[in-house]
């Protein structure tokens, strides 16, 4: 049988395990005594020890059996976690997660587990005390010692046969078919014991001939040798009553779900463009036509093809917390490695992103949190002398704005300290030596500099900064953006914008000149016309002022070198994305619609604000402006 | 290109020069398409266009090949969309008209560079059908700097 | 006709392999459950010649979803699919009702083997 086909469904459903076992560690964690999560856990690492078996993973299978063991004994004592015990099942799990990983890269060998197993082994022998260390001892199989009456037949299970209690106990069920079975030996119960060797016996009250009786008996499977002995005088005792099992804790019922490649809903969204394509120059068919049948079909294909399109959609949007579930044991791992304290809060797990958006966001969310304990929550003495609560509090909260989900990370500790940043800017020539203060803005634009953040850096701007290129450049290419607030002894907050999906977004589209661009409306606040406006200049840019605030324009002809002149009156597109605005100058708008976001290839020397193009009704391509790229 | 073996080439005319280029490499011929203008791309790129659902960049041939612009009464012309590089990117480039599709044994090619009117780095080889020569053009080396990285 | 079968594991892996296993062999896969209290209810509507019923499930075990569905239906047949190590909770699923079972990791002939057994 060919396993391979499975791996990538054993990786997946593995990984949902293990990142289960994370919350539910913490969860102990965090009440000690309540054993609650422990049922979770071993359901857990039992499944994922039954898959791993299967795909005839060793180590997997070998790690997860001694958690099981370990966590079975727990469950049944309800003992309260200690935090050595805690540590031991967090690297149990860790050490599971790397053994899944590398054994469907095929790896396995690599790793080393005899550390891990040795200690589960150990706690468990410590947990289960002297009574279960000591293996039980198997009653001595004496068939002819078998009281009763009946015919005595003796059964030799296979070697190599699994649980052989079970089996045995299939022979049995099947005897009383043929009639009383009395004299079982070893007793029944010996079936439920480990050490339980296959051999037993019973006598069966039967006129049925040995053959038959042999017969019925191997039909149970797993059977090596039965014999079957002449009939003897007198009844035994009623069997013992079949033990009550422990019913199990109930759960929330899981929801229905089928797995995805993230491939094939990428294709299904290509097709869903080209629809929508379609879609538009068949409205623009029916517009020119006037003829109410073909209108009718075009109104219906409309509504057809945006609810399918709603739907593509909605099957890519995955909730946050599928990224988030990961954190807040990084976070404690870092905390506990660091000295520090830190409440770590997680809001909004419910929000839903594009898959694809959502894949990305994974490693700058670990730079941002990462620095946030390293170097934005204090010591816990430090915090004290500065009249704090020992513990710090990191935040993480996914937010649903308009079109677009804000996704901030916050803490309350020492701020970023401005004073040394400018210094440092000036020196590097990277604002104005003269400048006296950082907005919030240039601090990041300072910070998100590559390169800027040195080793020296480092230490003497108490380390912002690390990352923060990198998941600056990784949020605008989502066609994001990244805000920072920061304040000195109260902490900093990092606030990323993401659309919602990549793929298909409503968008306003200008004419400039003859040309036509399109701009996602995920950050368009609204519109107001230039000419109209009266206009200043703030900091050397022309501006507006706009529910007084200033918005610095952007001339989209003068940018995009489209040459002729811009009339008089037209339109501002107001952009913002947090805390930064900007109006950009169209000729004209020519309307609203869905677009289909499809890359290309730039050649080179292409401005750099641009995020794809689209295919417009008519089939000619229109470029799609980078929000990002223009505030 | 192996000199034994036969190779097919599409030849095609762009201003006064004859050219071609290797079949394999050509994905479809079309009819000019009107182009969507990249903002801060070099002239030779003639812009955007749609190729079913596809966007592809496409390269304005006569200027690539320093050629004169041709007169507006000359048709409509003809998009050529080739592969570029091994195969990963696709280009558009114009051409004022394909002129036939060969099949021609390698060994029929003459390894010369220097011809008038064409940098000798875009010459992959020489070939002759009609009595006419034409230039065998490395697309790769024509193309690629074009995109960016 | 072939014969119909409910699998119940909550393991999409588990039930994707068991399902394959079994429709290759020409059974006839016509639900699936992830808990017991599906498994219940599945077969309350399916009325399936077969069950492959897991041990260990969220909601509601393997074992009492067993004894729940031989309650309805003594006749039912139910295959447990154990893991290594658990002789007592076979045991009390074969007391419960359970005809036969079989081990993990999955051979496809033993399962089919224990398959024959149940259907006899």
């Amino acid at each position: 049988m060919d396993l391979s086909q499975y791996a990538e469904l054993f990786l997946a459903e593995s990984r949902e395990h293990l990142s289960a076992c994370n919350q539910l560690l913490l969860e102990w964690e965090r009440t000690p005594a309540n054993p609650a999560p422990v049922g979770g856990l071993f359901r857990a690492v039992h499944t994922v020890k039954g898959m791993a078996a299967t795909m005839g993973y060793a180590r997997v299978t070998d790690i997860a059996h001694r958690t099981e063991n370990l966590l079975d004994l727990l469950r049944r004592g309800s003992r309260p976690a200690t935090d050595e015990l805690l540590q031991l099942l967090f690297r149990a799990r860790d050490a599971l997660e790397t053994a899944v990983e590398l054994s469907v890269v095929g790896r396995e060998d690599e790793l080393d587990v005899a550390e891990v197993v040795a200690d589960l082994e150990g706690a468990a022998a410590h947990l289960a005390g002297p009574a279960r260390s000591a293996p039980v001892a198997a009653p001595a199989v004496e068939p002819a010692a078998a009281p009763g009456g009946g015919r005595l037949v003796q059964v030799t299970l296979r070697a190599e046969a699994p649980l052989k209690g079970g089996r045995a106990l299939l022979v049995l069920k099947r005897a009383q078919g043929l009639g009383a079975v009395q004299g079982v030996t070893p007793p029944q119960a010996a079936f439920e014991s480990d050490d339980f060797d296959g051999r037993f016996s019973f006598r069966l009250d039967s006129s049925a001939a040995a053959a038959e009786i042999e017969r019925v008996a191997r039909g149970a499977g797993d059977v090596e040798h039965v014999s079957v002995g002449g009939e003897e005088r007198r009844a035994a005792g009623p069997r013992a009553a079949a033990a009550a099992g422990a019913p199990p804790e109930a759960t929330p019922e899981k929801g229905r779900h089928i797995r995805v490649d993230l491939r094939r809903l990428d294709e299904l969204m290509d097709l869903i463009g080209e629809l929508v394509t379609v879609r538009g120059r068949l409205n623009e068919l029916a517009a020119a036509r006037r003829d109410p049948a073909v209108d009718d079909v075009a109104i219906q294909i409309s509504r057809l093809s945006a609810d399918l399109q709603a739907g593509i959609i909605q099957a890519r949007m995955t909730p946050v917390w599928q990224v988030f579930d990961r954190f807040p044991r990084l976070v404690r791992d870092l905390a506990r490695e660091l000295d520090k304290q830190v409440t770590f809060r997680v809001e909004g797990k419910e929000i839903e992103l594009d898959r694809a958006i959502l894949d990305e966001l994974g490693d700058p969310l670990l730079h941002l949190l990462r620095n946030a304990v390293d170097h934005g929550i204090e010591t816990p003495a430090e915090r004290r002398r500065r009249g704090k609560q020992p513990e710090g509090e990191i935040v993480l909260a996914a937010v649903r704005e308009r079109a677009s989900v804000a996704i901030s990370v916050s803490d309350d500790g020492r701020g970023i300290d401005r004073a040394r940043i400018l210094d440092r800017a000036r020196r590097e020539g990277l604002v104005d030596p003269h400048a006296e203060a950082l907005s919030d803005d240039q601090l990041l634009r300072v910070l998100a500099r590559p390169g800027f953040s040195t080793a020296d850096a480092v230490t003497s701007v108490s380390g912002r900064g690390v990352g923060i290129d990198v998941a600056v450049t990784r949020i605008r290419a989502l066609g994001g953006s990244i805000d920072i607030r920061s304040e000195v002894g109260k902490g900093t907050s990092f606030v990323l914008r993401l659309p919602v999906t990549l793929a298909i977004v409503r968008a306003l589209i200008a004419g400039v000149g003859r040309e036509r661009y399109a701009l996602p409306l995920t950050y368009v606040a609204e519109t107001v016309e230039f000419g109209v406006q009266p206009t200043t200049i703030v900091e050397g840019r022309e501006a507006i002022v706009l529910h007084d605030r200033v918005v610095p324009l952007v001339h989209l002809r003068r940018m995009l070198g489209v040459s002729g002149d811009a009339p008089p009156r037209c339109p501002i597109i107001v952009l913002e994305m947090g805390e930064r605005r900007s109006g950009i100058v169209v000729d004209g708008m020519l309307g609203q619609q869905e677009i289909v976001v499809k890359g290309f290839d730039p050649p080179q020397g292409t401005l750099p604000v641009f995020s794809g193009a689209t295919i417009m009704g008519d089939g000619i391509p229109a470029l799609i402006l980078d929000a990002g790229g223009l505030v | 290109m192996s000199d034994a073996g036969v190779v097919r080439l599409l030849v095609f005319r762009v201003g006064n020069l004859v050219c071609a280029a290797e079949a394999e490499r050509v994905r479809e011929i079309l009819p000019r398409l009107a182009p969507t203008r990249i903002p801060g791309a070099p002239p030779v790129v003639a812009g955007l266009v749609n190729v079913r659902g596809t966007l592809v960049t496409v390269v304005e041939g006569w200027r690539a090949l320093r050629q004169p612009e041709p007169p507006g009464d000359a048709g409509p012309g003809t998009t050529v969309v080739l592969e570029v590089g091994r195969g990963k990117k696709v280009l558009g480039f114009t051409v004022d008209e394909v002129v036939d599709l060969l099949s021609v044994g390698g060994e029929t090619l003459e390894r010369r560079q220097a011809l008038p009117g064409i940098d000798p780095t875009l010459v992959r080889a020489v070939g002759r059908r009609a009595g006419q020569l034409f230039v065998v053009l490395d697309t790769d080396a024509l193309l690629t700097p074009i995109l960016s990285s | 006709m072939s014969h119909t079968v409910l699998v119940c594991d909550d393991a999409i892996f588990m039930r994707t392999m068991i399902s394959d296993i079994l429709a290759q062999a020409g059974f006839e896969i016509v639900g699936e459950a992830e808990t017991g209290s599906q498994a219940v209810e599945k077969y309350r509507q399916l009325k399936p010649d077969l069950v492959t019923m897991d041990i260990v499930m969220p909601d509601m075990g393997g074992i009492d979803a067993v004894r729940e569905i031989v309650k309805q239906d003594p006749d039912a047949k139910i295959l447990m699919c154990s893991a290594m190590g658990q002789q007592a909770l076979v045991v009390e699923a074969i007391q419960a009702g359970a005809k036969d079972f079989v081990v993990k990791p999955f051979q496809p002939s033993r399962v089919l083997e224990a398959v024959q057994r149940v259907l006899g």
